[in-house]
């Protein structure tokens, strides 16, 4: 079957998107072509705005629109309180629980060796050096999960040792806000591994 | 939980073929390559998403199709239907319990028990030690999830770490070394906890491994496992036999670039009346304790999930001498739904046939009860 160029290609380029299949960019792409030309001509323009307004914030590589992200400039975060996090969508994540109010350091991404992702490719100089000279009393490592997010806490861990500053991790098990009958078990088997002593 | 009735479709030799069961006994009988073990092979899929004999899902097809397609009810407090889909050009296995796709196999763990003697277990005594750790940890998986997830990570762990150990042999960067580290300690992390619970599972299955044992012979022999592992059998003291080991191994690793401490190097000993099965065990004795092993893990899966899991035998019958063959049929009365396949009803007079079991004869892809 022969498909037109321009709707070839834009499925092409939809299916390069996560989580987009080849139906699914199919669909989309036929949505789009039906769709009127203001409506495209919006979703086109807020993409390109997207890519050139926003851009990283060169303290905690969060997504900002200045050069310094919102809450890098905000006077009303903690500045004693630094959580770690892989990268920009654990921001949010944490951001929506409104139980936090420290600030962030985006590591972009966790070590693995088999990805070639090592420690030279994270944020992590970037961490040590932002910590020299600044109020950081209490660190918290929130990276995912999982052996990667495992071995870099440890990592880190082990190197921020010798800096003086509280170092926490986030218990692993219960996601947050979920009711344990609803936890699948081996989430709340894991909780129970990790649980941690409060006397 | 039984399983009530399945339906096939060019499902190997059976291009359609429906079945309703016993819930206790099914003596599935025919000739060699006539299609009753493939009648097993579907209730296993019904079971677990997957395939007993690790087979690829286009070899299931009935020759010249394009799909094959089963379908299974169950019933326990409640009734479930499973179903597995499988199409040949988009290469694809779906799974459905309840009409609703299942896309992660281990979301089914536990839903439907199922417990399988098959001719592959003898390298269970008598092959590698992965074999028996494939065995203990199918176990424990089965009633425990999150011995799974660990098991999975600790392996992610493993192929990460040895990853690193081989760009280090590699680059001869000894800036790796502090991510070395990191990754060191979450293997002990993990590894200690699959150590500490192997280590409590052996010593309760034991005790239903004697149970099982001294239901199929009536001697003074007397089973064991032991789990041959760093730790030694103490709970308490794995991690730091964990970190120890490893650093007197840290040379070797580092030369060799592989992973070379850790409970994926286990091994579990079984002996009868001391003397380790692998190098004294007559072949009876061998027989003897792979069917042990499957009756110990029905009746411990049995009390772990508050389900009778459903029992499968193939081919077995024809290697037991008749004094085993009438031990286990009467062993087989006391668990709950079994389906067991043989050539002939040789040896088979121990299995009461009455109305409450059900005969099925096999043919060229085609049953009949009989
Ligand atoms: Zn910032």
């Amino acid at each position: 079957m022969l498909i037109a160029e321009p709707l070839q290609k834009a499925i092409d380029e939809l299916s390069k998107l996560p989580s987009i299949g080849n139906k699914t960019a199919q669909r989309l792409a036929l949505h789009i072509l039906k769709s009127e030309s203001q409506t495209v001509d919006a979703l086109v323009k807020s993409l390109i705005e997207l890519k050139e307004k926003i851009r990283f914030c060169e303290v905690c590589f969060n997504i900002a629109t200045e050069e310094k992200c919102e809450i890098c400039t905000s006077p009303k975060r903690n500045r004693s309180l630094m959580c770690v996090v892989e990268d920009a969508s654990d921001v949010i994540a944490i951001e929506k629980t409104n139980e936090y109010n420290g600030l962030y350091h985006v590591l972009g991404g966790v070590l693995n060796p088999l990805a070639g992702v090592m420690i030279d490719s994270l944020k992590i100089r970037e961490l040590l050096l932002r910590l020299q000279g600044n109020d950081v009393k209490e660190i918290i490592l929130a990276l995912n999960p999982n052996s990667e997010g495992d071995a870099t806490s440890v990592y880190l861990m082990n190197t921020l040792k010798n800096l003086n500053i509280k170092v926490s991790r986030i218990a692993r098990g219960l996601p947050i806000g979920g009711d344990l009958e609803f936890a699948d078990s081996a989430t709340i088997g894991r909780a129970f591994i990790g649980r941690i002593s409060i006397q | 939980m039984v399983l009530r009735q399945i339906e096939l479709q060019n499902f190997r030799l059976h291009k359609n073929t429906s079945l309703n069961f016993s819930d206790k006994l099914n003596l599935i009988v025919g000739g060699n390559g006539q299609g009753k073990t493939s009648i097993l092979e579907a209730i296993y899929y019904l079971c677990t998403t997957k395939n007993l004999n690790l087979a690829n899902e286009s070899d299931v097809i009935l020759f010249g199709e394009q799909y094959f397609d089963a379908k299974g009810i169950f019933s326990d407090l409640t009734e479930n239907q499973t179903r597995i889909f499988f199409d040949i050009i988009k290469n694809k296995k779906n799974f459905f319990l309840d009409e609703k796709p299942i896309f992660n196999s281990s979301s089914i763990i536990g839903k439907f028990p199922i417990v399988t003697l098959i001719q592959s277990d003898h390298a269970i005594t008598q092959g590698a030690p992965s074999e028996r750790r494939r065995f203990i940890d199918s176990v424990i998986s089965q009633a425990s999830h999150t011995y799974l997830e660990m098991l999975l990570e600790f392996n992610k762990t493993l192929r990460q770490r040895s990853s690193l150990l081989l760009q280090i042999k590699e680059s001869k960067n000894i800036n790796l070394f502090s991510q070395l580290e990191a990754w060191t300690e979450t293997l002990i992390t993990t590894g200690t906890e699959i150590i500490k619970h192997r280590i409590r599972f052996v010593k309760e299955f034991n005790l239903y491994l004697h149970e099982a044992y001294n239901h199929i012979i009536e001697s003074a022999e007397e089973p064991l496992i032991v789990y041959d592992s760093l730790a030694e059998d103490e709970e308490e003291n794995a991690a730091e036999r964990f970190r120890e080991e490893l650093a007197s191994m840290r040379e070797d690793e580092l030369r060799r670039g592989i992973n070379l401490v850790g409970p994926h190097r286990d091994d579990f000993i079984f002996s009868i009346n001391g003397l380790e099965l692998k190098r004294f065990g007559s072949q009876g004795q061998h027989k003897t304790f792979q069917i042990a092993l499957r009756f110990g893990q029905f009746f411990l899966m049995e009390e772990k999930l508050g389900k009778t899991p459903i029992f499968l035998m193939d081919d077995v019958f024809g290697e037991l001498d008749t004094y085993r063959a009438g031990k286990i049929s009467e062993y087989l009365s006391l668990i709950g739904q079994a389906f067991i396949t043989m050539t002939d009803l040789t040896k088979t007079e121990g299995l009461k046939i009455n109305a409450e079991n059900k005969l099925i004869k096999v043919s060229n892809g085609t049953a009949a009860y009989a």
